[in-house]
């Protein structure tokens, strides 16, 4: 987990408090064998008595095992690499992503990635509105900007690599599509760990929480997942019909809009610690700010961060205990 | 022999120094480096697949493009461009991608005098933000030789006019660096003893030459610290 130095103004008080809690952080990760970060040229220890296998970012000279590039040393078994922390986007197919539509092209989309190319979505790798599958036509094609327009935020699967480096991608499932009534935010990609589940439903508090591979993360409102395939025509004309005329009335409860708000100053606060940013970390930091009856613009503060940092050290020693 | 300069500095002190990393959207790799008011953007793309014609496809290929602050590149830039793709494929390892070309693009910002070790820097910097592997770090500066004799290290715009002879010398970061066995010895003197790249430019004695050498490697210390410290905020683990 990367540490950055906080940009905030602390009083003394809270500059004691921080950098003891970073200190336990540090002594925590030591202690369980954690990974030191290594410049070019800088020695890996390692125990030549045992074998071990050289991995990307590491040469021996003369026994000694140093590294080629900057970043963290990682050890699986005997397996010794040195990962880049990039604080760019390292797309693999199957990742999860949210993006921002940039501009409607002929028969595609281009989403804005965090990645050094935008990435492309399709149309024929999109469900139709209507749901039924069949070719895209030319009146497809017209009604592109019925689906999606520039802004708008989306959520989509990484398909494969392009001969030029870009990303395909495809939101071929009801679960991808676009994203309304919520919040988009921005972390470093590696603060992202790849995992099962991306689509978070928080029930207690009725929020979607989409925490995207590269680094943009989705907080909004809970959308009810509907098969159109289900439901008869009629009743899919009168739901759009419905929804159309209600598009301008409905609203987000203020309750709700909180909520997001917090989660969402909840994962810039992880962010700024650089604490790898999971569901479990991000409802602890919310159930803290709410037990400790912080204000949502105060989470933001000074105190809150350092309280943060605390919190983490605590819940990894009683983690590590167990 | 001390001489005071325009800016108070003593002969081998260096001007301020500035960088930033992962400052730009498309880049695989970018870095902004300052000394004083020089100021060098560097930008790396890659690696790509394939590489240029004349170039040896079992190993990497780099490509250095110059753009300097203002108007058409001239004969001064293309210099520039050979020596940099000349001291980047020396501290590259070029085994780990073979058949590919990486770009670095280097941008002038400011010019205040030392603009090819300032570029030189900015360079290695953003090869480090790329995840480029690399044999060891470049450190860059550049020696000056007056009229009368002495020497100054890391002259602005208006002390180079003054001066009749340069030398710019780029050394490697560590002692120990990433290089095949057997190969860590050149000629019987150790590599970290010597120098990746050294261009001279007027009229100086050895004695003189080697005196330069002797200062810009006590300097480059300085300049290994920075960029030592720069990197490791950005790689420092709290578990």
């Amino acid at each position: 987990m990367v540490m950055r130095k906080l940009q905030l103004p602390l009083s003394q008080t809270q500059k004691v408090r921080f950098e003891r809690a970073i200190e336990r952080l540090q002594s925590l990760s030591s202690s369980a064998n954690s990974d030191a970060s290594v410049i070019v040229t800088d020695s890996i220890p390692v125990n030549h008595d045992d074998a071990f296998l050289k991995g990307h970012g590491t040469s021996e000279v003369d026994g000694e095992l140093l590294a080629t590039v900057c970043g963290v040393v990682e050890r699986v078994d005997k397996l010794v690499y040195v990962r880049t922390l990039r604080a760019r986007y390292k797309p693999e197919v199957g990742d999860i992503v949210v993006g921002r539509v940039i501009e409607v092209a002929q028969k595609r989309w281009r989403v804005e990635l965090n990645f050094n190319q935008d990435g492309v979505l399709m149309l024929s790798s999109m469900n139709m509105p209507d749901g039924i599958q069949r070719r895209r036509t030319s009146v497809d094609e017209l009604n592109m900007r019925n689906i999606f327009v520039e802004h708008d935020v989306v959520c989509a699967e990484v398909r494969n690599f392009q001969h030029d480096g870009s990303l395909q991608l495809q939101a071929r499932s009801q679960k991808y599509g676009k994203l309304e009534k919520g919040q988009l935010l921005k972390v470093d990609p590696y603060l992202v760990k790849r995992s099962k589940h991306h689509f978070h439903y928080v029930e207690s508090l009725g929020i979607d929480l989409i925490i995207g591979c590269n680094g943009f993360i989705w907080v909004g409102e809970h959308v009810e997942v509907r098969d159109p395939m289900a439901i008869d025509d009629q009743k899919d004309e009168e739901m759009i019909s419905s929804s159309s005329t209600g598009k301008e009335q409905s609203h987000i409860p203020l309750e709700t809009r909180q909520t997001i708000c917090r989660i969402g100053n909840a994962i810039r606060v992880l962010s700024n610690l650089g604490f790898t940013v999971t569901l479990e970390v991000i409802m602890e930091t919310v159930n803290l700010s709410n037990s400790k009856n912080i204000d949502i613009h105060d989470m933001l503060g000074s105190e809150f961060h350092v309280v943060v940092a605390e919190n983490e050290a605590e819940r990894r020693r009683t983690k590590r205990k167990k | 022999m001390e001489i005071d300069r325009e800016d108070g500095r003593t002969p081998n002190q260096l001007r301020p120094l500035a960088c930033s990393r992962n400052i730009l959207h498309r880049p695989h790799g970018s870095a902004s480096w300052s000394q004083g008011d020089t100021k060098v953007l560097a930008a790396v793309y890659g690696p790509k697949a394939g590489t240029k014609k004349n170039e040896n496809a079992e190993k990497a290929c780099f490509e250095v493009i110059w753009k300097p602050k203002s108007g058409q590149i001239g004969k001064v830039e293309k210099e520039y461009e050979m020596i940099l793709k000349r001291t980047i494929q020396s501290i590259c390892v070029l085994t780990v991608n073979p058949n590919t070309t990486t770009s670095v693009i280097i941008q002038v910002v400011h010019d205040d005098g030392s603009l090819l070790p300032c570029a030189i820097n900015a360079a290695c910097a953003a090869l480090v933000d790329a995840g480029i592997p690399m044999k060891h770090l470049a450190v860059a500066i550049c020696c000056c030789l007056a009229e009368n004799g002495y020497l100054v290290l890391d002259p602005n715009k208006l002390e180079e006019k003054k001066m009749t002879a340069f030398a710019y010398l780029v050394f490697p970061n560590t002692t120990l660096s990433v290089l095949p066995e057997g190969s860590s010895v050149a000629e019987g003197e150790p590599v970290e003893h010597g120098i990746i790249t050294s261009i001279t430019h007027g009229v100086m004695s050895v004695d003189d030459y080697f005196l330069c050498v002797e200062n810009g490697r006590a300097a480059t210390a300085s300049l290994s610290a920075f960029f030592r410290k720069n990197f490791q905020q950005s790689s420092s683990k709290a578990g």
